[in-house]
């Protein structure tokens, strides 16, 4: 048994290690996923009026602050008891903002963190022996996902034209959002009763611009076909069935045409999505299209047990035909993505949030009983010598809390959301992929649906902006700290990498007792729990080969890049999984709870 | 670009950076952008050939990759112009990077092509680097620094290895300059005890590197996150020696080590606040979603020593006070706290950088500050 580890998993938000134990057939038979950073700062808003919370917990993340800081206006909101007349012109405007935070989050994640581990040289080594096809497919990918100061054998690789066109437009999304929220990294406009800022006509026009540029990459490099043809054939499918064959017959016009020319190029059709949805997928590509090879993305980052998996959504974005106001906790169906628990045999249940618990048997701190959030306890150890991320899965090695639905890890982030709402495409996929002998969940499908996501979010971002948001209506309702005595504030909502909660109380003072996020990233790259059940990460790397296209080449220990694929497909955040800016209002010094 | 533009490119041409007295430094660089103003010294980079390669290592804290967020969305110029123009070699940054440590059996493996903590030792181990720092560094638990390890060491040995090879030392946001948000009081921040690379809060002898007995240049960057132009002008002035480090330190930055053209000792937010107007007729919004003054939702504006409010962000588009929220001077060493509670009046709240305003006109901490103060006040109350 050898141990290979990837200390530290670079390309995502703050510092993770993965520790795997590979056998001879270069298979993981073992994993620790650990959280290596604890800021500390927790108490920060104890005592302190809660109207800083949006401002200040947007500080936990600065990739998805948008996330954190409307999530911390719900919670506001309904600690204010506000929440069921929040007029409908801020929920759209929160939308708008959160959409836009989406977008420019999966864009970065695709092109800026994911991307570059399909320009990985091992690629090269699989796909240029299969002859021009091959050569073809690895020019592709090494052509347009190659990051900057990229180097192979000794020879820098120019910059890749898809990672190149996606900046700008990851800074043209920052600016849409600042024109609405004022600034981007740390948005300012969220707010308990609305939003600080009503966008004008001049504004709107200025998004909608926006809109369209993004919208030109999007038809020059992410999807060839035209986007509301997609739309149409795929999101509003009439059945799973249909979502999936339609992607089928489209890849297949491609191949058909493309596989005596070997020209894969986007000229030739093959935009980013069609490029992947063909050759990142065995059953796909091969098995469907009847291509040569494929990167067998789908045979990697699946849960062997469907019992010991679910996935959670807590719903995200405001319906506006629902008009003023919202129900904070979420109900299934009210929200544009609706919340809801799929089982690992796919089976939709309705959220009960009184079923989470965490764990924090194999974290850093001293031992509780597994406990609602609400009630958690954490005290972190502060001998140096303890904190030792080495000592195998029996051992405490994380930072990270183990929280649990009902006892069962959940993974959490576009796959889920896209599963809870029934999406056709990711549904027929994940259906498909079940069917066959696959992990309904895979790296594969995990990428297909964040791409899915970002274009059914986008498709709705222009109704929100030009149909349901008016310039003439109201933005906020009058609140005052009085409101806020003795209160307690539960907001629920999705963030771009998953479930995302806040939940908040008050004393008579009107200040802060208790306030604690439980972040998407806390559930997804979590420890054992106290039954000793890996989380969802560490599921998904146990039984992974860990080499290019199902260790095709044999055993490299050196170049994992198998543990890459799946520990970046969650689209980690460390600074999120660990914020520990929760409080319990015990006054405990040396307290800290990390959920 | 319009005659006017490049009349103020012109201008621009025969001065110095970072020596123009403020208002023409202001004005110019606030409407051209920074690419027009790099564009300004285009004679001087006639080929990026001509200046040696600058390479930086960037290291990434405690933080919440806010800053590095940040400088994607530099528009003037983006980063790749910079990389490009200036001849930067972005070499170690861990969000953007190819590589990612590896290890079998506990030992590194691959080469530095694929192996990222080879790469940074590499990289160190050659020297001639800028280093820029983003997030604060742990030294709890009891100065062993193990709240923050990466790749089997940590953040605190990695940081004092590079900071020594390093030829100078930039802190890139608030929580590497001053410790920010992982300093917030509270009731552990002596058990994680967070530092800030030159400071922590105010005071410079808690920064690590004097606790490290490290001497090395250091240009501090605050803001949460710091706008892309003070990092990308800040290191282009460097790289194109138009300040020279570490002679020219002394006159470019103020007492908190930011460089004084972005973070002016004598100009707030509230002067240039697009609200402005609506302060001097006394018009004030009690309730957010309105357009007038946010004194009174406690912006702290007349006490935060930025250019935001002429230099605005993300393109120019907006900022915290034209989107209807109050400044929370996150620039300021003593951010957060200095800013809290971030909705109350600051009059009301006796406390601002430590001392409440009567202290503050004894303590050295700028005039300006005191009159913006003052100023506020005397206007809330009618005088």
């Amino acid at each position: 048994m050898v141990n290979v580890t990837v200390d530290p998993l670079t390309r995502i938000e703050g510092h993770l290690r993965l520790s795997t134990e590979v056998d001879a057939n270069g298979v993981i038979t073992d994993s620790q996923s650990s959280c290596l950073m604890f800021r500390g700062f927790e108490r920060i808003l104890q005592n302190q009026d809660p109207r800083d919370a949006a401002l200040l917990v947007q500080r936990i993340c600065g990739v998805c602050p948008t996330s954190h800081s409307l999530t911390a206006a719900n919670a506001l909101d309904d600690l204010f008891g506000v929440a069921d007349t929040i007029p409908k012109d801020a929920l759209v405007a929160r939308n708008i903002n959160q959409a836009l935070n989406f977008l420019a989050s999966h864009a970065t994640h695709i092109y800026i963190l994911w991307g570059p581990d399909l320009a990985n040289p091992a690629y090269r080594d699989v796909l240029t022996p299969l002859g021009e096809t091959g050569t073809a497919v690895w020019k592709e990918m090494v052509g347009r996902f190659a990051p900057i100061s990229y180097k192979i054998d000794g020879e820098s690789v120019p910059v890749g034209s898809s990672y190149l066109a996606a900046i700008p437009e990851k800074k043209r999304l920052q600016e849409a959002i600042a024109v609405i929220g004022g600034k981007m990294p740390h948005q300012v406009t969220s707010y308990p009763g609305g939003y600080t800022y009503k966008p004008n006509v001049a504004d709107i026009g200025k998004l909608s611009s926006y809109y369209l540029q993004v919208m030109d990459f999007v038809s020059s490099y992410t999807l060839r076909v035209p986007f509301d043809t997609w739309i149409e054939n795929t999101y509003k499918a009439s059945s799973p069935q249909k979502a999936v064959n339609f992607v089928v017959e489209h890849l297949t016009d491609l191949v058909d045409k493309s596989v005596t020319s070997n020209d894969f190029s986007r000229e030739a059709g093959w935009g980013d999505t069609e490029f992947y949805a063909a050759f990142g997928s065995e059953l796909v590509g091969e098995t469907l299209l009847g291509l040569p090879a494929s990167l067998k993305h789908d045979k990697i980052g699946g849960y062997s047990d469907p019992s010991k998996i679910a996935f959670l959504a807590y719903g995200g974005f405001f319906n506006p035909e629902n008009g003023d106001g919202y129900d904070p906790s979420s109900p299934a169906g009210e929200r544009f993505l609706t919340s809801g628990i799929v089982t690992g045999s796919l089976e939709y249940q309705n959220l009960d949030t009184s079923k989470i618990t965490e764990s924090v048997a194999h974290a850093f701190y001293e031992d509780t009983a597994d406990l609602h959030p609400s009630k958690g306890e954490t005290n972190p150890f502060t001998d140096p010598d303890a904190i030792r991320f080495d000592q195998g899965s029996d051992s405490r090695y994380s930072w990270n809390k183990a929280p649990r639905y009902d006892g069962i890890p959940c993974e959490v982030g576009p796959l889920a959301r896209m599963l809870a709402a029934k999406e056709p495409l990711v549904t027929g996929l994940a259906l498909a992929f079940n069917e066959n002998g696959y992990s309904a969940a895979n790296v594969y499908t995990r990428m297909m649906a964040r791409i899915q996501e970002t274009a059914i979010i986008a498709n709705e971002l222009l109704k929100w902006v030009t149909e349901d948001y008016d310039p003439n209506g109201r933005i906020a309702v009058d609140t005052d700290l009085s409101m806020a005595k003795d209160s307690t504030g539960m907001g629920l909502w999705e963030a771009p990498r998953g479930a995302l909660g806040h939940w908040v109380s008050t004393d008579s003072n009107s200040k802060v007792v208790n306030y604690q996020p439980v972040v998407p990233s806390t559930w997804n790259l979590s420890p054992r729990d106290s039954a000793g059940v890996p989380g969802p990460l560490e599921q998904s790397l146990i039984g992974a080969k860990i080499n290019a296209a199902e260790n095709s080449l044999g055993v490299n220990y050196t170049n994992p890049v198998n543990i890459l694929h799946i520990g970046r497909s969650y689209d980690p955040c460390v600074s999120c999984a660990v914020h520990t800016i929760d409080l319990t209002g015990k006054n405990t010094p040396r307290t800290l709870r990390i959920v | 670009m319009s005659t006017g533009m490049k009349n103020l490119a012109r201008t621009l041409d025969s001065l110095d950076f970072l020596k123009l007295d403020r208002r023409t430094f202001m004005k110019a660089v606030g409407a051209l952008g920074a690419t027009a103003f790099l564009g300004t010294y285009k004679t001087e980079i006639v080929s990026a050939l001509e200046f040696a390669e600058t390479k930086i290592i960037w290291l990434h804290g405690a933080e919440c990759t806010g800053c590095s967020e940040s400088i994607l969305n530099g528009g003037n110029p983006d980063i790749i112009q910079a990389i490009n123009k200036l001849n930067v070699n972005l070499a170690y940054h861990e969000t953007l990077l190819a590589q990612q440590g590896l290890f079998v059996d506990d030992e590194p493996v691959n080469t530095s092509e694929l192996n990222s903590e080879l790469l940074v030792d590499e990289l160190i181990e050659e020297g001639n680097y800028i280093l820029v720092v983003e997030g604060a560094i742990a030294n709890g638990p009891d100065g062993s620094g193990r709240y923050c390890v990466i790749g089997n060491r940590t953040f605190k040995e990695l940081f004092e290895k590079a900071a020594k090879n390093a030829n100078a030392i930039l802190a890139v946001g608030t929580c590497a300059t001053y410790g920010g948000i992982t300093c917030a009081d509270s009731a552990i921040a002596d058990v994680t005890d967070y530092r800030g690379v030159a400071f922590t809060k105010e005071d410079s002898s808690k920064g690590m590197l004097t606790e490290l007995g490290i001497h090395k240049p250091v240009i501090n960057i605050p803001g949460c996150p710091a706008h892309p132009d003070w990092i990308l002008l800040t290191v282009g002035a460097v790289i194109l020696g138009k300040i020279k480090v570490p002679d020219d330190l002394d006159t470019v930055l103020d007492q908190y080590g930011r460089p004084i053209v972005f973070f002016p000792t004598d100009h707030t937010v509230h002067e240039n606040c697009p609200r402005r107007g609506y302060y001097d007729r006394g018009e004030f919004d009690e309730q957010i979603g309105g357009e007038k003054c946010l004194w009174k939702l406690g912006c702290k504006a007349p006490y935060s020593h930025a250019d935001c409010a002429i230099r605005r962000w993300n393109g120019s588009v907006s900022m915290c006070t034209q989107a209807g929220s109050p400044c929370i001077a996150c620039v300021e060493p003593g951010f957060p706290d200095s800013s809290r509670p971030f909705y109350v009046e600051a009059e009301d709240k006796g406390v601002l950088l430590g001392a409440n305003i009567d202290t503050l006109s004894k303590a050295a901490v700028g005039a300006a500050t005191v009159v913006a103060g003052v100023h506020a006040v005397r206007r809330m109350k009618g005088e």
